[in-house]
């Protein structure tokens, strides 16, 4: 059976960068060194976010990460970032494409990367909401939080893509 | 000291050289792995630099610019892979973690090298011989082709990206060059028929100028009976021509459809994890449909119009050079919104049909699926699934449609005004009465007027065409171009494979965020009966799969009786290997040719004693139809059992020396297990055999014991051994004894 967490029960607390300690108030437990994984990584980040033990067992699943208290959660929020990487696109600067390969540089809110696509109709997948998941060749992922909201070079850069 | 001579996935930058430079001038680093990532997770510069006894690991981020770490002073090193990213991390001998650098994937294979030569050294093992791995870690890592990029087979192999730029006209013009005596012919005829049609204008004004002056009615019929001639000739020779065409048509699209479906066969199983067979049915059906009317309008009416265009633009000079000039006025227009509307509907044309192949990939999902849906009464969220892909299919093709039907209305105005301007200018001649200038001129002239601006249309329209075509071919090039499996020992085949196998090294991961198994070891002798036992998703149906070729992208060296099998035909490797499934596909098609699948022309008495070897006779004799028996799709018409014994049946007939099982008899209930339990132990007789299972009841003839947990073998030996050593599988094997009680209390209380 799932034990969920909805908040005020448990204490956590930073270990070493993805690692987090967590104690739990009720029946006086600390557990140290749990990792902490989005169970929706893609679709609703701050939701139902599982806590794995050495072994890669699941421990606990935090069912939303704003009702924890806030200590609690800046130190859950400060693992979950060191794990997860999507950078999130804010605009192209370039696209280029020799013999179908293609290199796109983007801004990100990581900085500026040039990537390379192999296939863009295997890695580029539109959503309907207008979210772009991207793909590139050595598997790194991207997102374009809404494409309809892109710059009007960048749209024009990325909608024969689409 | 030049870095660019040491192993290194990129250049080392420069401000670390020159740091490194500085500080250690006289210690020169093994190889250095570059990151792209600083430790905080921006897009940036790192590095890890080598030695025979430390690591430098540079970082904007350490407050000297770098940290060094001495090997003496580490336990482990690992590459933690995470989401997007991974870290080279130093577990130290006083328990803590120093994580050294950030990474992209793209770093991840080389980083994973540099760890295991650490850990190498700290094991004590040759220096040499570990940086010789490390080399062909680097090596694998830059085997890309230099001028595009493109991932090669091997280091030094050619291209096939880069073999040329026309190459996606040489590839279509090679399905149209068998037919090209067709085409030729139809060409000539077009010609022929170009130039019949030219004739009726100057006839008419022939007629307005000469004949009609005159009323002579003699010569009136004689050029209505010379129009009459040339319109039976011109029509007569269209029809045939039309008829040469079409056939032609169809041989080259027959013969692309046989090429990709070809060529889909012969795909590596990387390629369908990430392409829909939706999309591939897609290609083969309506791409090439497209392809096929490109091929006739550039071979055919290109010709044609472009013809027609010079024959009719040499008579308009002819007749009368000002007026020409004046009717090539609209033209640059033309060109300009040519290009302008190629640019807008080239991207749409492309979401269009990723639209299609969206619905495409829906119905090849449900319809085989439909008895899923009816069970979990889902009818109606399928429908409406289905309906939301169509009105999105529908919105995108509404905005194709309004351009595409805008851009010709617009274009034809356009020609339509410049007849406009032919009326004023020749007809302003014919008023003035300039000297050579006549009615019949003036008609001849709007007549060639109309038949110019055709082709005129026809080639703004073309880029149309084109870009359609241009989104079709790339999804046809997509597997046409895709490399197929790669058969390094084509043609080499070994007097006889006895079944010894070794695993030696390997390492695999599907993408590089997640290794599915890790330095595997292990040696099946000839034989040998051996178990893969593990929890589900630890790696057992990863290992067969390397086995049986269909992934070739691994570390490591897998060996058959000492051979390399990427070195063997791999026609014949698979051909040796008699592989039975959990869910064994049928083919819609008799019980006969399903066992029969894959051999050619075997004997109807070496079917039957395949499926007697089965236990699979005794069934199919007790059908109406017997082995006429249809199969429906997927097997329907058939319990699970027997299609399980079916495809053993099949395996059989391959005689072969080395046999898999994965998960023969996971789906089905005890007596059914017995049977086929009884056909696997006929098979298996002096063949070296592995079988995955779940139930460890079924592995009671096996002589060794292979448990895969998490991608690594964790226990390997004799079922006495293993049980001896009291670890996974004992423990897997006491939960089982007591489940399998309960199931058959359960399956008696049940029969009672």
């Amino acid at each position: 059976m799932i034990t969920y967490i909805d908040g005020p029960e448990v204490k956590i607390t930073e270990n070493d960068g993805i690692f987090v300690d967590v104690e739990f108030f009720h029946s006086k437990e600390k557990l140290t060194g749990l990792e902490p994984r989005r169970l929706f990584p893609r679709s609703g980040i701050d939701r139902y976010v599982a806590l794995l033990d050495g072994e890669g067992n699941q421990v606990a699943v935090i069912r939303k990460m704003e009702n924890l208290p806030e200590e609690s959660r800046n130190a859950l929020t400060k693992a979950l970032d060191e794990y997860y990487m999507i950078p999130k696109i804010l605009r192209f600067i370039k696209m280029t494409e020799k013999f179908k390969i293609w290199m796109w540089t983007a801004e990100t809110d990581r900085g500026i990367i040039t990537f390379e696509i192999r296939n863009h109709i295997a890695s580029v997948k539109p959503l309907y909401d207008g979210r772009v998941l991207i793909r590139d060749a050595n598997d790194n992922r991207y997102e374009i939080p809404d494409y309809r909201k892109l710059d009007k070079k960048s749209k024009a850069m990325l909608m024969p893509k689409l | 000291m030049t870095f660019m001579k040491i192993s290194s996935n990129k250049p080392l930058p420069e401000k670390f050289s020159k740091k490194y430079n500085e500080l250690f001038d006289n210690e020169q680093p093994l190889f250095i792995v570059t990151g792209d990532l600083t430790l905080d997770g921006a897009y940036g510069e790192s590095a890890l630099c080598f030695t025979a006894d430390c690591i430098y690991a540079f970082d904007d981020s350490y407050p000297e610019g770098y940290e060094r770490v001495m090997y003496e002073d580490v336990k482990e090193a690992k590459v933690k892979r995470m989401y997007g990213n991974a870290t080279f991390d130093a577990y130290l001998n006083d328990g803590s973690r120093k994580k050294l650098i950030r990474f992209t994937f793209a770093a991840a294979n080389v980083a994973d090298a540099g760890a295991d030569f650490i850990n190498g050294i700290l094991d004590g093992a040759d220096p040499a011989e570990l940086l010789d791995a490390v080399e062909g870690s680097f090596l694998k890592q830059r085997s890309f082709c230099p001028k595009c990029g493109r991932k090669l087979p091997s280091p030094d192999a050619e291209c096939i990206n880069c073999k040329g730029k026309g190459r996606m006209i040489t590839k279509f013009a090679s399905y149209a060059a068998p037919f090209k005596k067709g085409l030729i012919v139809s060409m000539l005829l077009s010609v022929f028929t170009t130039g019949m049609s030219l004739i009726p204008p100057y006839i008419t004004g022939y007629m307005v100028d000469k004949v009609l002056p005159s009323r002579e009615m003699s010569m009136l019929i004689r050029m209505i009976l010379i129009l009459l001639a040339v319109y039976i000739l011109q029509y007569t020779v269209s029809a045939f021509r039309s008829y040469i065409l079409r056939i032609t048509g169809d041989k080259i699209i027959i013969g692309m459809k046989k090429d990709i479906y070809a060529k889909a066969q012969y795909l590596p199983m990387s390629f369908y994890d990430k392409t829909s067979t939706g999309s591939v049915i897609n290609r083969v059906n309506s791409d090439t449909s497209v392809i096929q009317n490109f091929v006739l309008r550039i071979t055919q009416d290109a010709v044609v119009q472009f013809f027609t265009l010079v024959g009719i633009l040499i008579i308009m000079i002819c007749l009368n050079w000002k007026l020409t000039l004046f009717s090539l006025l609209p033209i640059p227009l033309v060109v300009i919104i040519g290009r302008f509307f190629g640019k807008k509907i080239g991207p749409r044309y492309m979401r269009l049909w990723r639209r299609g192949s969206a619905i495409n990939t829906l119905l090849t999902d449900t319809i085989p699926g439909i008895r899923v849906i009816k069970a979990f009464t889902n009818e109606k969220s399928a429908v409406d699934k289905y309906d939301a892909y169509n009105d999105e299919w529908l919105r995108e093709d509404n905005q194709v449609a309004k351009i595409s039907s805008i851009f010709p209305a617009f274009m034809t105005f356009l020609v339509t005004c410049g007849s406009l301007i032919i009326w004023f200018s020749g007809g302003s001649f014919v008023i003035s009465g300039a000297k050579g200038f006549s009615t019949g001129l003036l008609v001849s002239f709007v007549s060639y007027a109309s038949m110019f601006y055709n082709p005129v249309n026809f080639f703004a329209n073309f880029s149309d065409t084109y870009q359609n075509t241009l989104a079709s071919a790339e999804k046809i090039l997509d597997i046409l171009d895709a490399e197929p499996e790669h058969n390094f020992g084509k043609g080499n085949i070994p007097d006889r494979i006895k079944g010894k196998i070794e695993f030696k090294n390997v390492n695999f991961s599907f993408d590089r965020s997640k290794k599915v198994l890790s330095n595997i070891n292990l040696t099946i002798e000839q034989g040998d009966i051996v178990g893969i036992v593990g929890t589900t998703g630890s790696g057992k149906s990863t290992l067969i799969n390397l086995l049986m070729r269909y992934y070739d992208e691994y570390e490591g060296d897998i060996f058959i009786d000492g051979k390399n099998i990427k070195d063997i035909d791999i026609g014949y490797y698979r051909n040796q290997i008699g592989f039975v499934q959990q869910e064994p596909l049928m083919f819609r098609d008799t019980v006969f040719n399903n066992i029969a699948y894959g051999s050619s022309n075997p004997h109807v008495e070496q079917i039957l004693a395949a499926a007697d070897i089965a236990n699979a006779h005794g069934f199919i004799s007790r059908l109406p139809d017997g082995y006429d028996t249809l199969v429906g799709e997927r097997g329907i018409g058939l319990s699970g059992g027997e299609k399980q014994r079916l495809s053993i049946a099949r395996a059989v007939m391959k005689n072969p020396s080395i046999l898999i099982f994965d998960e023969a008899t996971a789906a089905v209930d005890s007596e059914t297990e017995h049977l086929i339990q009884e056909a696997i132990e006929r098979l298996i007789r002096g063949r070296t055999t592995l079988m995955i299972a779940h139930r460890l009841s079924t592995l009671r003839n096996a002589n060794k014991i292979v448990v895969v947990d998490k991608g690594e073998i964790i226990e390997c030996g004799t079922p006495d051994e293993l049980m001896a050593l009291k670890g996974k599988y004992y423990k897997l094997i006491q939960i089982q004894s007591m489940g399998e009680q309960l199931r058959r209390k359960k399956e008696e209380e049940n029969f009672e």
